[in-house]
């Protein structure tokens, strides 16, 4: 591997191992009709790109992981990003050519995040994507992240010889987002990836994203950051050893009340719950240093941690864990139900959570509705949904003006 | 300074107080919020920020995962949130300058993590817990003096 990258290496090493810049590798779509575009993602801690070809085959995808560099700071650190996106973006974009076997001759387009996300991390990839496109003499793609998230799904499936039926209900829910759209098929015949998408906003979150409400749980209970996998290994190991059955007394969370929007998401009141449970029950302090202690040591693998969790603590993720998956597919079922849809789509980082998977497809059938999942790597933010959400655009005509600039709080409907 | 508490006791009268609030903010401001998780802080931002005109509360979310929203609307507002910021170099990696060079409400969560100079009339929101949903709000600094 030649990218002298150590957020590539360090987060190839931690749970994924096969999964960072390896998928997806597969020269079939490289037809000569075929049209490749380069995809570039920089909108929060992952450089990413990858090459795609016709919306849907996937020729290559990098991704450049900054997780160890944020990981100190509990979460995302706007600068530090930004300049790490600077070192990678070149040889991320290098690596992804020489993986697809092509040169920038070969790329017919290129398709750019440019929101939302970090603006400094946004602007890394917009500028570049500008600058390369001049340089090269191809056609700008602007691309929604959320839009990117929507395709990350379309790929998956296309990947299982699958194609989701439309009209779908689709939940995206990351650190940074928590929403629910209902997504159409935009006008046109043939394939979906060719015609795209047109989307209207159901729901989202009032305040904090699913990933977030997992990150501050985390942090009040030393286990380290990010959240979102420890919680849920540790809430899968206590179910395996059926620990937390020794715990006295649970927090049992209820139901999240909301008013007006039934398809809102509020997560700040279970992160409360918490706060509350942990302030009267004491006994907690000494494993909380204990842990605390052993992530400085950089053991922080749920496997580490799990020896240093009371089954009162065991008890206390499990719940919130189950908590928080009940509301995500509860609301996007109701979702789905009252727009009459027959599809689901589930992306975002937190699509990842084995707890949220497994309460999909357990009530996927009774329900009479198809769940769709991107794989752990097209969940998480990587450049093939980028350059995939780009192909209707490109072939839309919907290309970037030379004043394109980096969109934080862009929207998708 | 003249302080004033008042305890509300649903999210719903947060939201209304902080409507409240902002019908005596006037850019350049910065309003200043502190007090722990789960205290109200984005709750009643999100009461100033509909009262200001700037954006729906829906549209109001925590910004801890981006540290930073900007809303345009009618007046400009910078929602910061400083929850994950440790120190000074974090600070300055958000590029607050921008915000503070131009006349904007500039509302920040975790204020006492703020640890700039500046000379802005500000307005300092404490928030506590006070059993169950109930939250005791003290505020300080907005009078007729900023208006003057």
């Amino acid at each position: 591997m030649k990218i002298a990258a150590k957020g590539v290496e360090s987060s190839a090493k931690q749970a994924n191992p096969t999964a960072v810049l390896t998928w997806g590798f597969h020269k079939s779509g490289k037809r000569a009709m075929s049209t490749r575009i380069l995809g570039i993602e920089s909108s929060c801690d992952e450089t990413a790109a990858a090459i795609v070809a016709d919306g849907r085959d996937i020729l290559s995808s990098v991704v450049a992981s900054q997780l160890d560099i944020h990981r100190k700071y509990g979460g995302v650190v706007p600068e530090l990003a930004s300049r790490e996106h600077l070192r990678q973006i070149v040889p991320v974009v290098r690596e992804a050519l020489a993986q697809a076997g092509l040169s920038f001759a070969d790329i017919d387009a290129i398709g750019v995040t440019r929101g939302p996300g970090l603006v400094g991390a946004l602007l890394v990839g917009v500028t570049y994507g500008k600058v390369l496109a001049m340089e090269l003499g191809k056609p700008l793609v602007p691309v929604n992240h959320l839009e990117g998230h929507i395709h990350a799904v379309f790929l998956e499936a296309h990947l299982a010889g699958r194609a989701p039926e439309l009209p779908a209900v689709c939940l995206i829910v990351s650190g940074g987002h928590t929403l629910l759209y209902h997504v159409r098929a935009g006008s046109g015949n043939g394939d979906v990836s060719a015609h795209g998408f047109l989307y209207r906003r159901l729901g989202g979150t009032r305040d904090d994203a699913a990933g977030e409400a997992y990150d501050k749980v985390a942090r009040l209970l030393a286990l380290g950051y990010p959240g979102g996998p420890v919680i849920d290994q540790l809430a899968a190991q206590a179910a395996a050893a059926g620990s937390g059955a020794g715990a006295k007394d649970g927090l049992n969370f209820g139901p999240v009340k909301i008013k007006g929007n039934t398809f809102d998401f509020s997560f700040s009141g279970i992160k409360t719950a918490v706060l509350y449970y942990v302030r009267a029950h004491p006994e907690f302090g000494p494993e909380m240093e204990a842990r605390r202690t052993a992530l400085q040591e950089g053991r922080r693998r749920a496997a580490d941690l799990f020896p240093l969790c009371s089954p009162q603590t065991l008890l206390l993720v499990s719940n919130f864990q189950t908590a928080v998956v009940h509301d995500l597919v509860t609301r996007t079922f109701a979702a789905a139900t009252e727009t009459g849809a027959r599809t689901i789509l589930v992306s975002g980082g937190v699509a990842a959570n084995s707890e949220l998977r497994d309460r999909f497809m357990t009530k996927s059938g009774p329900m009479g509705v198809n769940v769709f999942f991107p794989s752990r790597a097209l969940s998480t933010d990587n450049a093939a949904m980028i350059a995939a959400a780009a192909y209707p655009h490109l072939l839309a005509g919907d290309l970037a003006s030379s004043d394109l600039n980096a969109e934080p709080n862009l929207r998708l409907a | 300074m003249r302080v004033s508490e008042f305890v509300s006791h649903s999210s719903e009268e947060t939201i209304a107080k902080g409507r409240e609030i902002a019908a005596g903010l006037h850019p350049p401001v910065m309003v200043m919020l502190s007090g722990e998780l789960g205290s109200g802080k984005t709750t009643l931002t999100k009461g100033i920020i509909s009262g200001l005109g700037a954006a729906p509360e829906e549209d109001v979310t925590s910004p801890t995962f981006t540290l930073v929203h900007v809303f345009h609307n009618h007046c400009k507002v910078y929602h910061v949130d400083l929850y994950r910021v440790e120190n000074f170099q974090d600070l300055e990696s958000l590029g607050l300058e921008d915000a503070l060079g131009e006349e904007a409400v500039v509302i920040i969560e975790w204020s006492e993590r703020f640890s700039y100079r500046t000379d802005w009339p500000r307005v300092e929101i404490r928030l506590e817990h006070a059993g169950g949903d109930s939250r005791r709000i003290a505020i300080s600094g907005l009078s007729l003096e900023n208006r003057l």
